[in-house]
């Protein structure tokens, strides 16, 4: 034992410095928030549960059916039934389940969309006691939309998060073939062709 | 040899390839659209463009033939900008999609732009645009997303044979339409969909339910609707069957399929299936456990067999069940019970044909490889068409004669119209191709030289065709003109080798041994390969498993000693030594000495001629055990009925016309008993003791029982199947090698043929529809929105003189019964014949044909009796 640390052990230097620490924070404020009496506002781009995006124009889910969502899921929670609309002989959703009890709210579903007909809501609460609460249907998803992310606060949410930007779509500069004059390349949005709500 | 460099690679080659298939040969990918294995050549969508030193342009790999010296380069810059840039202009018109595209993810030009294309195209004008057609039952048609590789139009043309679509318009508005405009009015074989690179052409079955990589399993099987064997892929998802596809190079279709295979699966998850056993309680089925079933259904045939002996009790196999089946079947019936009375469909045909034919040549005598059709100098199809039965066996000839040989049709085949080389089919009356193959075979052997090979045999046939009607006698019967026969048979004078396919007409005569031994001669005489058609799937297997009243597994003759000795032994209990009834035989005895019936995937009330006999014979029985998958006629009058799984849902194998046998796997798990655990059951209750685990512990027995599968093992049937000789041994019948001439049974004796049928007389024939295969396929809603319904077909001609329009109801009615269905005018259909199908549940032909036992085979003989057709 060498004399430094006699002197400490002595003087209990150690311990005063930390009455010190004790004693300089009960002069600072206090960053306990009392949840769940004081709730905390999430930050915009929050993933929390997941909403169907309610199309305003035809109050129906945006959602084409693609699977894509279920493809990317890294947890694989995602299960999607489809079949072909009598009417518009077009592809919908029969079955749409989420297991949230396995997402990882990687929000890889809301990247993966061809047509932003998914979103992860700022919504965190939602614990309970039964398995079947937490399995996600498309009623609920879309009731989830409604309840958290209607108005403009959706739009923003996918102005801000998960609208591609042109710029990062462009042609390379190898391209070979058909280069309009004046163009310095860049793609101009696709005309009108692709399924409807494709962005 | 030669000597080329790809990608700086040194690469040898016997014979020149193209440098697509020399560069594949060695592991280097070059991406292609247009180029198909199965297809011809094309080169037309520049996608597989290759940089060939001093060659100053591109060169498209799939085309152009190796040089020696050449030097290739695959992915040089200069090539991945030629495409890139052909990848630009392919989706200038094409709609993205992929989202909501089936395709997605097995398509061919997706993999490539995300490989070689540009993130987005620089086009400004609009895309074309044609609208999504749906209004066929099965193919959907999105002309949009048409790339104009034309693989479907090659394979239309080139392949199916059916040529029902073509390119319309030009330019950028070029697609792909059907000659009949909106709907296809085609073969329906689905081909062209499978070569489809793109969407653009798809199944509209299951459309929007599933993407690729959805599918939870992919299983490789067989079809279950002919004699084939076709290898197809189920894929599945949910336990339910969504996509039959088959790959290029798979099995004894080399990825072709018919309509039924491809569309008619979805009989399985029809909700008529029977799920639960049944139980006949006051005369009303009702519905009861298993036990209480097989308790009572073993209990029944045990008080039968007590009271009346084991020959009161009869067994009915149908063609859809396994080999392990049909083995158990047989063994529960010769074993268990102790009875010989054991008969299949079998007898309608397909096995006193090959009986007679291998009675002269061995066994084996039918046992010819299909692939080989195509090779053969000459194809005689003759009484029956390949390609409404057996299509695709149907399309090796069609193989044949577009690669120039000589395909000779006798009797009404339809679907050789266009690819037959002598206009024999369209003279001959139904009824008369007896006495055409007897005029043609005198012919021959007057002008043909002989091999020599088997100068006994030779002689045999020599003396034993004297007595057969010349050229002039057969035109003096028949009408058709003794210049049209010789001139056939001089075309076959310098063919050495030919393959002859015959049909269930020929067996279902009163000249079958006639009609048998001329196959043979003409057999001998073309050095031919023969095929027997056959309708169902396993009809092979019931002849081999023994399922037929004189033959034992391995097609031992019951009757000899040392056979049933050996069968004996490994059931563990006797066996009747004399040949029990046959099928017609048992019905006709049903209510005397037959009392009791097992029918299993049969339906003998609706599937036998004379149905209102028949039906009548089948209420005389006290007991009636029906085992199926579908509540058909037969098992409403059953006393005991089990639900059968159906053939996507079990293993086991299937022998198909080849004598190839094959896997069946299971792909879809079904609620319910394997149907070789059924007969397994009822045999426990009955004495004989089962220690089967599974279908491969019954393979293992079959191959200790029967001498032919000796030496098989259930887990090495692999890929391809087994071929014929098996590990086995043939059935040798005496060692003399003339024996081929002392078996030409009925040598030196005058030929007897029938008198051909008057061609002033309206008869009825048997149709045999492409897309349907007994009920079962009517369980399918494709293949049911396909066809529509039971059809009568004839010839405008008769129908204007009967006063029948296209598309009319009428009434046919014969000394046996009467239906009602539509009536169907059809120009090129001979004009004394009548053509209506056993297939549909409403009105099958059955209802109207009596029957006659030929003496010796006991084959039914179809008859008919004062046939009306009226309009209603
Ligand atoms: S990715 Fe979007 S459009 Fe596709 S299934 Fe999922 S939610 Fe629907
Ligand atoms: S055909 Fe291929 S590229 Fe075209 S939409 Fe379908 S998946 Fe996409
Ligand atoms: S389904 Fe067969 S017959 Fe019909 S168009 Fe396609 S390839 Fe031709
Ligand atoms: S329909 Fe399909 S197979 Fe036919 S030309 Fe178009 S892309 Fe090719
Ligand atoms: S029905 Fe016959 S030809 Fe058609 S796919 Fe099945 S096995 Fe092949
Ligand atoms: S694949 Fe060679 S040109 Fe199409």
């Amino acid at each position: 034992m060498n004399t430094k640390k006699i002197v400490k052990t002595i003087f209990m230097t150690e311990i005063l410095q930390g009455m010190a620490l004790t004693l300089k924070s009960l002069f600072s404020p206090a960053v306990t928030r009392q949840y769940p009496k004081e709730k905390r506002q999430p930050f915009p781009g929050f993933r929390g549960q997941h909403a169907f995006v309610r199309d305003a124009k035809t109050g129906k889910e945006k959602c084409i059916a693609c699977g894509l969502c279920g493809a990317v899921c890294p947890s694989k929670c995602i299960y999607i039934y489809t079949k072909e609309d009598e009417e518009t002989r077009k592809k919908t959703i029969d079955r749409y389940e989420i297991e949230l009890l396995r997402c990882v709210y990687c929000a890889f579903c809301v990247e993966a969309c061809p047509v932003g007909a998914i979103a992860l809501t700022e919504n965190y609460e939602y614990s309970d006691y039964s398995r079947e609460a937490l399995y996600m249907t498309k009623e609920k998803l879309l009731d989830n939309w409604d309840r958290f992310m209607a108005g403009p606060k959706g739009d923003e949410y996918f102005e801000k998060f998960w609208t591609p930007k042109q710029q990062s779509f462009r042609a390379h500069d190898d391209q070979a073939v058909f280069r309009p004059k004046g163009s310095n390349g860049a793609a101009r949005p696709e005309a009108d062709t692709r399924p409807e709500g494709v962005k | 040899m030669m000597t080329l460099t790809i990608n700086g690679r040194k690469v040898e080659l016997e014979a020149p390839v193209t440098i697509l298939e020399a560069a594949k040969r060695n592991g280097i990918d070059i991406p292609t659209l247009c180029h198909h294995p199965a297809l011809e050549l094309w080169g037309g969508c520049r996608m597989c463009l290759v940089e060939v030193e001093k060659m100053p342009r591109l060169q498209t790999a799939c085309t152009v033939r190796v040089a020696d010296g050449m030097a290739v380069r695959t992915e040089t810059p200069r090539v991945v900008a030629a495409r890139k840039a052909i990848l630009e202009f392919l989706l200038i018109n094409h709609p993205l999609e992929c989202p909501t595209c089936d395709k997605a993810g097995i398509c061919a030009l997706q993999d490539l732009t995300v490989r070689y294309g540009a993130v987005a195209g620089r086009f400004e004008e609009g895309k074309r645009v044609f609208p999504e057609v749906v209004d066929d039952p099965v193919i959907v048609r999105n002309m949009k997303r048409c790339i104009m590789c034309t693989r479907c139009v090659r394979m239309c043309d080139g392949v199916q044979g059916a040529s029902a679509i073509g390119v319309i318009e030009k330019g950028a508005r070029s697609h792909i339409e059907p000659f009949s405009g909106g709907r296809y009015n085609c073969e329906y074989c689905g081909n062209c969909l499978a070569v489809c690179p793109v969407g653009a052409i798809m199944s509209k079955l299951h459309r929007y339910t599933y993407r690729p990589w959805q599918m939870e399993k992919t299983v490789k099987t067989i079809c279950s609707f002919c004699g084939v064997g076709c290898t197809l892929r189920l894929e599945v998802r949910d336990e339910s069957i969504k996509r039959v596809s088959a790959e290029f190079g798979d099995g004894v279709n080399n990825g072709l399929l018919c309509g039924r295979g491809r569309f008619g699966y979805e009989y399985v998850d029809s909700p008529e299936r029977l799920k639960t056993p049944m139980i006949r309680r006051d005369g009303r089925l009702e519905r009861a456990t298993w036990d209480e079933a097989l308790d009572y259904a073993a209990g029944r045939l045990l008080e039968i067999k007590k009271e009346n002996g084991g020959g009161a009790i009869g067994g009915i196999a149908g063609g859809r069940a396994t080999n392990e089946e049909i083995y158990l079947f047989q063994k529960l019936l010769r074993a268990g019970f102790g009875s010989n009375n054991i008969d299949s469909i079998a007898r309608l045909g397909l096995l006193p044909a090959q009986k007679i034919l291998e009675d002269i040549f061995g066994q084996g005598a039918v046992a010819n490889l299909i692939s080989g059709i195509p090779r053969s100098e000459a194809v005689l199809v003759v009484a029956s068409d390949p390609t409404r039965t057996n299509p695709v066996m149907g399309l090796e000839v069609r193989a044949a004669a577009r690669a120039g040989r000589k395909v000779i049709a006798i009797g009404h085949i339809d679907g050789l119209r266009r690819h037959r080389t002598r206009r024999l089919e369209a003279k001959t009356g139904p009824g008369q191709e007896t006495m055409i193959m007897a005029g043609l075979l005198s012919e021959l052997l007057k002008i043909k030289p002989l091999s020599g090979e088997n100068p006994e045999f030779e002689e045999a046939i020599k003396a034993w065709g004297k007595t057969l009607p010349g050229p002039d006698e057969v035109e003096k019967a028949t009408g058709v003109s003794a210049l049209l026969i010789s001139g056939t048979a001089a075309d076959l004078k310098d063919v050495s080798t030919s393959s002859i396919i015959a049909g269930r007409e020929l067996a279902s005569s009163m000249d079958i041994r006639t009609n048998m031994m001329m196959l043979a001669a003409l057999g001998y005489i073309l050095n031919s390969r023969i095929f027997l058609i056959s309708e169902h799937p396993n009809e092979q297997g019931l002849i081999e498993m023994g399922c037929s009243p004189e033959m034992l597994p391995g097609e031992r003759p019951v009757d000899v000693r040392t056979f049933r000795e050996k069968c004996e032994q490994a059931w563990g209990a006797g066996i009747n030594p004399e040949a029990g009834l046959t099928l017609m035989e048992m019905i006709e005895q049903a209510g005397a000495s037959i009392k009791a019936l097992y029918v299993m995937g049969e339906d003998p009330a609706f599937g036998l001629p004379s149905r209102g006999r028949v039906k009548e014979a089948l209420g005389r029985l006290d007991f009636l055990i029906v085992q199926d998958i579908f509540m058909t006629g037969t098992a409403a009058m059953a006393d005991v009925v089990f639900p059968a799984l159906a053939w996507s849902e079990k293993d086991g194998t299937y022998t198909n016309l080849e004598k190839r046998i094959q896997r069946l796997k299971k792909a879809v798990i079904k609620e319910g008993i394997e149907d070789w655990r059924i007969l397994a059951e009822i045999g426990k209750r009955a004495g004989l003791p089962s220690r089967y685990r599974g279908v491969a512990d019954i393979f293992r027995e079959i191959a200790q029982v029967s001498p032919i599968h000796a030496g098989l093992g259930f887990e090495s049937i692999e890929e391809g199947g087994v071929l014929w000789p098996y590990k086995g041994k043939p059935l040798s019948v005496s060692s003399s090698p003339s024996s081929a001439a002392g078996r030409f049974p009925g040598s030196g004796k005058a030929v007897s043929i029938s008198p051909p049928p008057d061609r002033n007389v309206l008869k009825l024939v048997l149709d045999k529809p492409l897309l349907h295969s007994g009920t079962l396929s009517t369980h399918s809603d494709a293949l049911m929105d396909l066809t529509g319904g039971p059809e009568a077909r004839l010839c405008p001609e008769t129908g204007g003189k009967l006063g029948i329009a296209d598309g009319d109801a009428v009434k046919v009615s014969t000394g046996e019964g009467q239906i009602s269905l539509r009536a169907r005018l059809e120009s090129g259909l001979p004009e004394d014949a009548l053509f209506i199908s056993n297939d549909f549940r409403e009105a099958g032909a059955f209802e109207l044909f009596g029957y006659q036992l030929e003496p010796e085979s006991k084959t039914p003989v179809l008859t008919v009796q004062n046939l009306k057709v009226e309009r209603l």
